[in-house]
């Protein structure tokens, strides 16, 4: 072999721009954005052997202040939390994995309203009554709003610390509505001429934007648009599906009304990419889950940062309850983890603390009481009120399931592809057989 | 067709040009097919080259639509992955992952090698057939029933399953790649010193390693890229202790700013070492991929 | 040399190949049978994952999406490779540089290049390819959400990725074309075309036969690509095989594990009969003295 050393100026080019750019990574993990958050008190008796502390949530800015307080405060004394970030598709995927064997990797969860009855009643998460009232006084948990416990308890016990809520709130610009003389939308009828006097304006070609990622959140904003109407999935007295109904079909019909004002991509919309046509000024209106509020307003993520205006959502036909969906978020231990589950609820309890639910504003609508008010946060108003106008959640274990089983279905219809009527009636279908099975 | 392995064949004999670069009316063509190049190379790259330009934007710009052309360039997102994510850990186990499964498939598939490039029959002919089908095995196949067997042993999200595991998924790769390098060594060296009172095993040390070096060069670098770009297996071995970067890419796919952008200065501190490896063991790739093929 | 020698020489790499290869495809055919999930034994289930299999229409769109896919991508492959490994043949002193650049592509971890490929597609996320086809041609193109362009974004990345192996390939194939037989035949005063499709082409069949047959056998089995650049795959109907058992037999806690492993099955004898012409040549090659 030609033992000459070529001269391969790309290489050595590429070599050095390698090394140039790998010299940013000085520091590397040195300042973890945990580093930073807040610390609170998280004292509990370490074990002899020093132990790592798996923890399971996805990014946000609502969720990150409470990770962060979470891993920063509870490490110490030979015990190391770990938080990898994660989006939220990852996670909804990894807990399904971790809580599936009899040997988890996670021990630490973050969970929310929806999946608590599902994983609850196949014993996967722990209860949590023993350990809230042992350490009630020492983390003041009683102070944690009741409303959010009780979205968060199934068959009368505790599954999830709560840490904050989610609900609906309807972000718009507020340069564009002032220059066409508009006011926030309050029903459906009314987003759609707002939308289209935008559309009309010329500036904004698709003004709506609403995640309805067909493999995921669109199942939640069907339901916000049922629940707008009155219904729940399932009636809860006579434990009748409520799709081959008027109220279920309308829901499809309202929702397919605002197609026009919406990008013909908007299926492949999660809340990230909502967040991104706003960012862009590709959309002017987006309806989504609080905790996604604050980075509109962060001067680093878009130029249109001091032009958002908050609202509550609009309902989908006037009456009581608006387009929305109530979610509280909080913490879980799972039933299969190997650390000691004292020490677990000491963390989480740390992390819903006051102290770390103060720092988490303005991102996050924290689920203690006396922490919110008016100007709290830029959404805060329309927070409140959207609390006060959702339909109170149904916590049966068929719900999840039914979502799931009838996504298909809702992303077909909502596409075109199947009529409402056929598309109602299938989900009928699916429905009975869920709750017929969970009976 | 065989290639000679001392002289690297990127390097080759003009003469074997298809088209010779002939009299002076050619070198208009010559520029056509110059600029055509230049724009398929352009096409090739502009995927990198986008990612770059996003990366080193500043985050309320990168992922604008309609795209910005002229702005800061700032490194703010690389400081940002390396600072507040676990990145530096992922890229280490990538490395070592490589390294490791590398260094243990060649010792194991050397000896192989030059064993089936000696044994004339029909075994040979069976196993060399085993390892085409093998290689074209639905990866699933495989890797779900590991996952099963690492959850079982214990060991699912360690560096060492996922050596194992690619040891084993390209083994018959690099068996193939290596005995065809073998074959090309005149087998009366062999002979030679067997003669002269070598056992076999002394033959394949001192003999037909010097010679091989190239060819395991070829095959340690095939192994090691190989090893680099899995993400499938990974992807269903790993969790968070032995996470590779293809894996923590994909994760992030859903991410909001400015983690996205993250997401890209991540993809970027991939490439970039790649790329210098696309120059540097260019030969290597050349010869291996030439080897590999068919004996016309 | 002696069978003890190359039984001692190979038995390592034939222990690791049978346990760890072996082995695992063992259990998907036993998982093919049975209603199974991890950790627990399963329950016999006869053929009836087959049959479901067989008789659900995803997995027969998958099947031609994929089968598509590939036959698409391998003759854009073969035709592409050939052509550059003309051009690229004709260099000189370039001819490193080049290289390495095309081969930039190839080295990369595909899910890694198939992200950065999105990007140019994504409006998103910049779309700079969809602003300047936009800009062109007036057109707004949904890569994501409509079948056929997502089919185009999808082969224009298989190719892209695979384009520098076959051009390698080929290239080292041209090298070895006989330079009499070229002579011989610009003599006779033969077209360029000609030139090619008589006498160049002929001669490294085999090698080109190769290629189709490496690409055939890694795209069917396309995977990685397809998360990034078509997350709504199972709604376009472009949801490759594998992304299918994927989906099937891990995402939800390997619920259907059983039927996921049937699949594997049949696409492992997908995958035998593309591959049965060459293997029958390998082993009439074996049978020469």
């Amino acid at each position: 072999m030609s033992t000459r050393i070529p001269k391969r100026p790309a290489a050595f080019c590429a070599l050095g721009v390698t090394l140039a750019v790998g010299a940013t990574g000085c520091g590397a993990g040195a300042k973890t954005a945990a580093k930073s958050a807040t610390s609170v008190t998280c004292g509990f008796s370490a074990p002899k052997q020093s132990t790592t502390v798996n923890v399971l949530a996805y990014n946000s800015s609502a969720i990150d202040p409470f990770t962060n307080t979470m891993v920063k405060s509870c490490s110490h004394d030979g015990v190391t939390l770990k938080h990898d970030p994660i989006d939220f598709g990852g996670q909804v995927q990894k807990t399904v994995a971790t809580l599936s064997g009899s040997k988890g990797s996670y021990d630490i969860i973050e969970t929310y309203g929806f999946v608590i009855p599902e994983y609850a009643s196949t014993k996967k998460l722990m209860p949590l009554d023993g350990l809230f009232k042992k350490y009630a006084a020492k983390y003041k948990l009683n102070a944690i709003n009741k409303n959010m416990r009780t979205a968060m308890t199934y068959d009368g016990k505790l599954y999830g610390l709560p840490m904050q809520a989610q609900v609906f709130v309807m972000a718009y610009r507020k340069d564009i509505f002032k220059k066409l003389g508009l006011t926030p939308p309050t029903t459906f009828a009314e987003l759609r001429t707002d939308a289209a006097k935008i559309q009309k304006s010329g500036g904004v070609k698709y003004p709506i934007a609403l995640p309805l990622l067909a493999s995921n959140d669109i199942t939640y904003s069907y339901q916000s648009a049922l629940n707008s109407l009155g219904a729940h999935y399932v009636d809860p007295k006579t434990k009748k599906p409520n799709f081959d109904t008027p109220q279920g079909r309308k829901a499809f019909k309202a929702l397919m009304s605002l197609k026009p004002y919406m990008s013909p991509d908007v299926t492949t919309f999660d809340q990230p990419k909502v967040q991104q046509q706003m960012y862009n000024g590709s959309a002017a209106i987006a309806i989504m889950y609080s905790g996604r509020m604050s980075d509109l307003t962060q001067k680093s993520n878009t130029k249109y940062a001091d032009k958002f205006g908050f609202a509550a959502p609009p309902t989908v036909a006037g009456g009581k309850y608006e387009y929305n969906n109530l979610s509280v978020d909080g913490w879980s231990i799972p039933t299969n983890t190997s650390l000691s589950k004292d020490m677990l609820f000491q963390m989480i309890s740390s992390a819903v603390s006051e102290k770390a639910s103060k720092s988490a504003l303005p991102a996050a609508y924290p689920a203690r009481d006396g922490v919110v008010t008016d100007s709290s946060m830029p959404y805060a108003a329309a927070a409140n009120n959207a609390i006060k106008h959702a339909l109170p959640a149904d916590t049966h274990t068929y719900v999840s399931k039914i979502s799931n089983d009838t996504r298909a279905v809702v992303g077909s219809v909502f596409l075109g592809k199947t009529s409402i009527a056929a598309g109602v009636k299938k989900m009928q279908q699916i429905a009975e057989k869920d709750v017929a099975a969970s009976q | 067709m065989t290639i000679d392995v001392a002289t690297p064949p990127v390097d080759q004999h003009p003469q074997t040009a298809v088209r010779k670069s002939g009299p002076d009316r050619r070198r208009g063509k010559g520029w056509l097919i110059g600029g055509f190049l230049f724009i398929i190379c352009l096409a090739m790259l502009s995927p990198i080259l986008w990612t770059a330009a996003s990366v080193t934007k500043p985050t309320n710009v990168a992922f604008l639509n309609p795209p910005v052309f002229f702005y800061h360039p700032t490194f703010q997102s690389f400081v940002d992955l390396w600072q507040t994510t676990d990145f530096y850990r992922y890229l280490i186990n990538t490395l070592i992952i490589a390294v490791i499964s590398t260094a243990a498939a060649l010792i194991i598939g050397v000896p192989a090698a030059y064993g089936l490039s000696r044994f004339r029959g029909w075994t040979s002919a069976i196993l060399l057939i085993l390892a085409l089908i093998f290689r074209s095995l639905p990866r699933f196949s495989i890797v779900l029933p590991m996952y099963d067997l690492s959850k079982t042993l214990g060991v699912y999200d360690t560096r060492f399953a996922m050596v194992v595991a690619l040891v084993a998924i390209n083994q018959p790769f690099s068996i193939w790649l290596l005995r065809n390098f073998f074959a090309e060594i005149p087998q009366e060296l062999d002979e030679a010193a067997l003669l002269d009172g070598c056992s076999r095993f002394q033959v394949l040390r001192r003999i037909m390693l010097p010679l091989m070096g190239p060819g395991i060069l070829t095959a340690g670098i095939f192994m090691f890229l190989f090893a680099f770009q899995e993400y499938l297996t990974a992807l269903i071995l790993t969790d968070v202790n032995a996470k590779t970067v293809p894996v923590f890419i994909a994760t992030q796919l859903g991410q909001t700013l400015p983690m996205l952008q993250q997401a890209g200065a991540a993809a970027m501190l991939l490439t970039l070492p790649v790329i210098a490896f696309a120059f540097i063991a260019q030969r290597y790739l050349v010869a291996g991929l030439n080897s590999g093929s068919v004996k016309g | 040399m002696r069978r003890r020698e190359y039984v001692a020489l190979v038995l390592p790499s034939v222990l690791v190949m049978f346990g760890l290869l072996v082995v695992p495809l063992y259990r998907t055919i036993e998982w093919s049978l049975q209603k199974v999930t991890y950790g627990s034994p399963g329950s016999f289930a006869g053929v009836s994952n087959y049959t479901s299999a067989l008789t659900d229409p995803r997995f027969g769109r998958a099947v031609v999406f994929t089968v598509g896919l590939t036959v698409v991508a391998t003759a854009i492959l073969v035709v592409g490779g050939y052509i550059l490994a003309c051009m690229v043949n004709a260099l000189r002193r370039t001819r490193p540089l080049v290289l390495g650049v095309l081969l930039i592509s190839y080295v990369l971890p595909q899910i890694v290049g198939a992200t950065m490929f999105s990007w140019l597609f994504d409006t998103n996320f910049g779309g700079v390819a969809e602003y300047l086809l936009h800009v062109v041609t007036g057109q707004e193109v949904h890569w994501f959400t409509s079948a056929w362009p997502n089919r185009i974004i999808l082969v224009l990345n298989v190719v892209w990725a695979a384009l520098p192996f076959a051009m390698l390939m080929i290239m080292a194939g041209l090298q070895g074309v006989s330079n009499d037989m070229i002579e011989a035949a610009e003599i006779d005063g033969v077209s360029r075309i000609q030139l090619h499709w008589h006498v160049i082409i002929p001669s490294i069949k085999a090698i080109v036969g190769f290629v189709a047959l490496i690409s055939i056998m890694d795209i069917l089995r396309v995977f990685d690509q397809l998360i990034p650049l078509s997350p709504q795959a199972v709604q376009l109907g472009n949801e490759s095989i594998t992304l299918y058992i994927y989906n099937v037999a891990f995402q939800n806690g390997g619920q259907n594990l059983g039927l996921g492993s049937a699949v594997n099955v049949l696409l492992m004898v997908i995958i035998m009969i593309m591959l049965s012409p060459f293997i029958i040549g390998l082993l009439r090659e074996a049978r020469k003295p």
